[in-house]
């Protein structure tokens, strides 16, 4: 839908710049003469002065004929000349159709409106389109035979053809030739002319050649069979797209997922300590953003574009800060005894929120989106939206990065062998509380940088973090405790499950599915996914 | 079932268990009779506690026949239906109910019905209490009867985890190392005492500790890497060049 | 049997507290009906209520003490029995209201009229009958526990896994009851209630009697409790606590006994819920929080977990607490209670009774004549 309303405004524009005279074709004084025809006789002589201006080929005809259509074309009743009239008090103001230049102000009595009726209309609308369809301009063209495609008018199948042919640009032709077979459909031609037309909009699997076709299905005859059986083939592909978008919208949630709860499988799975305060860590990184944008704002507006690149380092820095305190503080007097970690974490969680209450208050804050974030885009029948495309790419480089660096680093080498066996690590000289240390603040650390991300799409408030907690919980459990593939496969199959369930139970009701579906599949396989299996796990 | 599991006690046969490609057990056979009292050493890694897992449902094997008294197949019960076929478990690490008294230790393990109803409304009469009487005389705990178990030493909880053990009345004892971390003269009254069960009851003895093992004088199976690598007295087995060449490394 | 089981779990500490309840249950309602209101022991009604809410939440709070304290199952999901057993309650109370209604439908509850909704939904029969709502009250809560408890505790999710899916399914529950299409009132709950089994649910009559039966329903729970925790059945359930793996091995089938007192629990949750409602006067989906299910561990934590009293004490303590602040220092209630969760589990891991216990035993130990005193239990 979008996507047509850029092309009726683009068509708009370029039917309003087509006024220049630099273009002009034609002498002002001849074109003046013709447009002066359009004044004299009936509805056929108007009809034939018409085409008498569009053989002209000129560049300005199609806004006058415009103005005609809108009836804003009067004759002076003195000289039987035509002009463009706009309400003036109660006299009117004559502008030179040709020139746009003033000619007075005249009275109502001193004038005539040229009348206009539907076959008027009609011939105005087909001569304009097959003006622009062969404007030098692709994008005028384009837009013309968008245009043919919506009014499906049969009178500019003649036009259609000739710019068929003389058509150099593909992607035009097609749509032209679309935009004939619409017409043809609407026109008085043989069947087998319209079961072509039908054939050929039935090729174009697109959700605007779907409704074109729809309103053919009920009619009688060969024709509406071919409709019917077309309609049904788009139908079918579009219910391929439909499903590809929900997928696209399911790793996108997927993303916001891992993001969330990447962190959380880190803590969880190496120290095995549940932190109900991670959400609360995913809230902070959003409100860092918040407080980097307030900055710019005020100091430094031109650098707003970079006021996510410059809120992720300090995001994690503030996060995985106050994650290390957290540690330091609370949960390393606590290890070895889960369920008091869980509750004293909780604790946590509500200091954290009150204070961010008490600093930026309990109302929702304004995170703006740097302009390479907003808007969107479409492939075939997909609308893809940057800040959602950018949150997955940002979803892919975090997870790379975090197993690079679990892979690859002394410090990942550590954590491994800690999450795999604490005894034995401790024996081999690795300070496991320094280990866990930083390895708490690299979750709390991410999570803030989640929190970056999540300011783009969802309210920053205090209560942010509470909306992700059992998500992140059910992604990690899911997915399989200490296994960060398990966390990605976890987190992408519960956003696409959750999206696919959404249109048949409604958003609700999918995640209470999904919920019921988790608990259920927590009893079939305690461990997750991708559990770690043998004996080192139970003791 | 087969044939030759009937009249034994235990039957192990071609198991088999690996944990994330690493074979625990492999292809292991075992064979005790009734009032049978057999010791199993082997080094670490040799697969002994995953046995004892086994046995005792814990773990299920990959493949293999474990048969109890030559019929019932363990690999289909869980741990609770198999302690009361009459299989009890002492674990490696002591592990006894702190915070109940030495007294209600053996009170919880003594042979009654155990569902949650029976015990609800469960009165213990005066045959119970003598025989938690002649469970702590036993193990030479009952002047330590009102204590927790919290409190009790490290031997002291291994001895109460044999009493609980005793007080099931199990048909077939599996110990796992006993004597880890007991006094010379703790370890020598261990093994009285268990060759004092082994009279009325089966037990397999899973020990490092060479000196009990010869205390204890029965036969003895050597695991090696999931498998059974020698079987026989323990003079036949320690001087079984494999053996040698499994224990002093090669 | 029954009676021999009861008067087994009664020592003299449980026979002081039981006699304790019981005189409340008594003085509280005559110092409210009987003496003057200038009388200076005179309680007003309010406070009444409000007690009686306090009284609720102890409820509550020995439940969860009951599969937490004794078995080891920390429910974050407790408040999901306690809301199911309330929303029954109120359903009683709604089809009560009748004709009084705002649109005085003599059948419907209002928010349905205002749904447009022709006819009562099925799961509406029978609660205008009191004694079908007094089923419903434990049958609901108890089957969903038992169903939930059948599938966890035989598939032995155990530890913080568990924690989680009990907070997962009163999550879910909070998201149900939030649609208006499921039947109960949607975002608005179930409210305007008239009255109960006849009386007028604001006299203070009412009211008192309410508190009373209140109270009278903590010390039955807290003397089945007690009985329960001090049968062998009891001593198993510490068992699974300390060590599941051993009490597996001496034969005892533990998903059996979790599910056993876990229902029970359940249970003993939705009839307290059902007594909060008609005191309070609303139910709405806000109950199914997790919010609120963790707070009711933080009660027990608090009191002193594994402590029957200690349930009692800490779920009466923190919520005068929290009135207090909510009343006085409104935005440091939550400071407050975070700090709460961090230095009880830091600083007093047997809560408030718990260490008294402690510190008392530890007295009477460095005695000369008690040297075989067993310690307090973990």
């Amino acid at each position: 839908m979008r996507f047509l309303s850029i092309l009726i405004a683009a068509l708009w524009l370029a039917l309003s710049t087509a006024v220049s005279p630099a273009a002009a074709a034609v002498a002002d004084e001849d074109l003046k003469r013709l447009v002066d025809a359009l004044g004299v006789g009936g509805f056929s002589e108007a009809e034939a002065a018409i085409n008498a201006l569009v053989a002209t080929g000129d560049d300005r005809v199609s806004a006058i004929l415009d103005r005609f259509g809108e009836g804003d074309l009067y004759t002076r009743k003195a000289d039987k000349s035509v002009f463009i009239a706009e309400k003036a008090g109660s006299d009117f103001k004559l502008l030179d159709p040709v020139t746009g230049a003033e000619a007075g102000v005249v009275s109502k009595g001193e004038i005539e409106k040229i009348k206009v009726n539907n076959r008027i209309r009609r011939a105005i609308a087909a001569a304009v389109g097959s003006l622009t369809l062969r404007s030098p301009d692709a994008a005028i063209r384009r837009s013309a035979a968008e245009a043919v495609m919506k009014s499906k008018d049969a009178a500019a199948i003649p036009a259609l053809d000739a710019a068929i042919e003389a058509e150099t640009d593909p992607a035009i032709k097609q749509i032209m030739v679309a935009a004939r077979a619409a017409a043809v459909l609407e026109s008085d031609l043989p069947e087998a002319d319209k079961i072509a037309a039908v054939e050929m909009i039935g090729g174009l699997g697109t959700r605007d050649a779907m409704s074109m076709l729809a309103a053919y299905t009920a009619v009688e005859g060969p024709v509406g069979e071919a409709a019917a059986s077309a309609a049904r083939t788009i139908e079918s592909s579009l219910l391929v797209w439909d499903a590809a978008q929900n997928v696209w919208y399911g790793l996108s949630l997927g993303s916001v997922l891992l993001l969330a709860a990447i962190g959380l499988a880190i803590t969880f799975g190496v120290m095995g300590v549940i932190n109900m305060a991670h959400g609360e860590m995913v809230m902070i990184g959003a409100y860092t953003t918040f407080a980097v944008q307030e900055i710019i704002r005020t100091s430094a507006p031109g650098l707003f574009d970079y006021s996510l690149l410059i809120a992720l380092p300090l995001a994690f820095i503030v996060a995985g800060g106050i994650g290390i305190l957290i540690e330091r503080s609370v949960i390393r007097w606590l290890y070895g005894r889960p369920l008091e970690t869980l509750l004293a974490t909780w604790g946590v969680s509500l200091v954290l929120q009150q204070t961010v209450r008490s600093i930026f208050g309990a109302q929702n804050k304004e995170v703006g989106n740097p302009s390479w974030m907003s808007g969107s885009f479409t492939i075939g029948e997909l609308s893809i939206t940057w800040s959602r495309l950018w949150i997955i790419v940002f979803a892919m480089v975090v997870f790379a990065g975090l197993l690079a660096v679990l892979k690859r680093t002394y410090f990942g080498l550590q954590t491994r062998a800690v999450t795999q066996n604490r005894q034995m690590a401790s024996a081999m000289g690795i300070r496991t509380p320094w280990v866990d240390a930083f390895t708490f603040g690299l979750g709390s650390g991410i999570a803030g940088i989640a929190g970056v991300a999540l300011s783009q799409i969802d309210n920053v408030s205090p209560n942010l973090g509470q909306g992700y907690i059992i998500d992140s919980f059910m992604v990690v459990v899911f997915g399989g405790v200490g296994n960060l593939w398990g966390t990605f496969v976890g987190a992408m199959t519960l956003g696409v499950a959750n999206k696919f369930l959404e249109p048949y139970a409604g958003a609700v009701l999918g995640k209470i599915l999904l919920l019921v579906f988790i608990i259920l599949f927590i009893q079939k396989r305690p461990r997750g996914l991708f559990a770690l299996k043998g004996r080192a796990i139970e003791a | 079932m087969t044939d030759k599991a009937e009249g034994t006690l235990l039957y192990l046969d071609g198991v088999n268990k690996t944990f994330d490609g690493f074979r625990a057990i492999n292809n292991l056979s075992l064979v005790l009779a009734p009032g049978e009292m057999r010791a199993i050493i082997g080094p670490n890694g040799a697969g002994k506690t995953t046995m004892m897992d086994i046995i005792t449902g814990k773990t299920k094997p990959d493949t293999g026949d474990v048969l109890f008294e030559g019929s019932t197949d363990l690999t289909r019960l869980d741990e609770a239906k198999i302690a009361n076929l009459g299989i009890g478990r002492k674990f490696q690490k002591p592990t006894v109910f702190e915070s109940h008294t030495v007294e209600d230790n053996i009170a919880l393990a003594l042979k009654a019905r155990r569902g949650p109803w029976a015990t609800l409304f469960h009165r213990t009469g005066k045959a119970e209490q003598d025989r938690i009487d002649e469970l702590l005389t036993t193990t030479r705990l009952i002047d330590k009867r009102r204590f927790l178990a919290a409190r009790l030493s490290h031997g002291q909880k291994q001895w109460l985890e044999i009493g609980m053990l005793l007080a099931q009345e199990p048909r077939l004892l599996l110990v796992d190392e006993p004597a880890a971390g007991m006094t010379d003269a703790e370890t020598a009254e261990t093994a009285i005492l268990l060759k004092e069960i082994a009279r009325t009851q089966s037990v397999v003895v899973v020990e490092h500790d060479m000196t009990f093992v010869r205390d204890l004088g029965v036969k003895v199976t050597v695991l090696h890497e999931g498998s059974v690598l020698a079987e026989g007295t323990l003079d036949a087995v320690s001087s079984n060049p494999k053996v040698v060449e499994v224990y002093l490394g090669r | 049997m029954i009676t021999g089981f009861l008067l087994n779990g009664f020592d003299t500490r449980a026979r002081v507290v039981f006699a304790l309840l019981i005189a409340i249950a008594i003085l509280v309602p005559a110092a409210n009906l009987l003496l003057p209101p200038d009388h200076p022991l005179h309680v007003p009604t309010y406070m009444v209520t409000l007690m009686g809410k306090y009284f609720a939440y102890a409820m509550l709070a020995l439940s969860v003490d009951l599969v937490w304290g004794y078995c080891g199952i920390l429910s974050l999901g407790h408040g999901a029995f306690f809301a199911l057993g309330g929303y029954a309650m109120g359903m009683y109370l709604m089809r009560q209201i009748g004709t009084r209604g705002v649109y005085a439908d003599p059948i419907l509850p209002d928010f349905m009229v205002f749904l447009n909704w022709k006819e009562l939904p099925w799961f509406w029969y029978g609660f205008d009958q009191f004694w079908f709502a007094a089923l419903m009250i434990v049958l609901v809560p108890g089957t969903l526990a038992f169903v939930f408890g059948w599938f966890a505790f035989r598939s032995r999710v155990t530890g913080v896994y568990l924690s989680i899916i009990t907070q997962a399914l009163t999550y879910a529950l909070l998201l149900a009851f939030f649609r208006n299409d499921m039947g109960f009132g949607g975002n608005n709950g179930l409210t305007d209630f008239k009255d109960i089994l006849g009386y007028n649910i604001q006299a203070d009559g009412t009211r008192a009697t309410l508190f009373a039966l209140t109270v009278l329903a903590v010390a039955i729970a807290f003397a089945l409790a007690s009985a329960v925790t001090r049968s062998k059945l009891g001593k198993v359930l510490v068992g699974v606590r300390d060590a599941e793996s051993r009490t597996r091995f001496l034969g005892y089938r533990v998903e059996n006994y979790k599910l056993f007192v876990w229902t029970l629990s359940a249970v003993m949750a939705g009839i307290a819920g059902a007594l909060y409602v008609p005191q309070i006067g609303i139910i709405n989906p806000s109950e199914f929080d997790p919010a609120n299910s963790i707070e009711a561990v933080i009660w027990v934590a608090v009191g002193g977990r594994g402590t029957l009293v200690g349930a009692i004490v800490g779920a009466i303590t923190v919520n005068f607490g929290k009135t207090w602040f909510t009343g006085a220092l409104p935005e440091l209630w939550l400071f407050a209670l975070g700090g709460l969760f961090i230095f009880v589990t830091l600083f007093l891991p047997k809560g408030i009774v718990g260490t008294v216990q402690a510190w008392w035993a530890g007295k009477r130990a460095s005695a000369p004549a008690a040297t075989l005193k067993p310690e307090p239990a973990e």
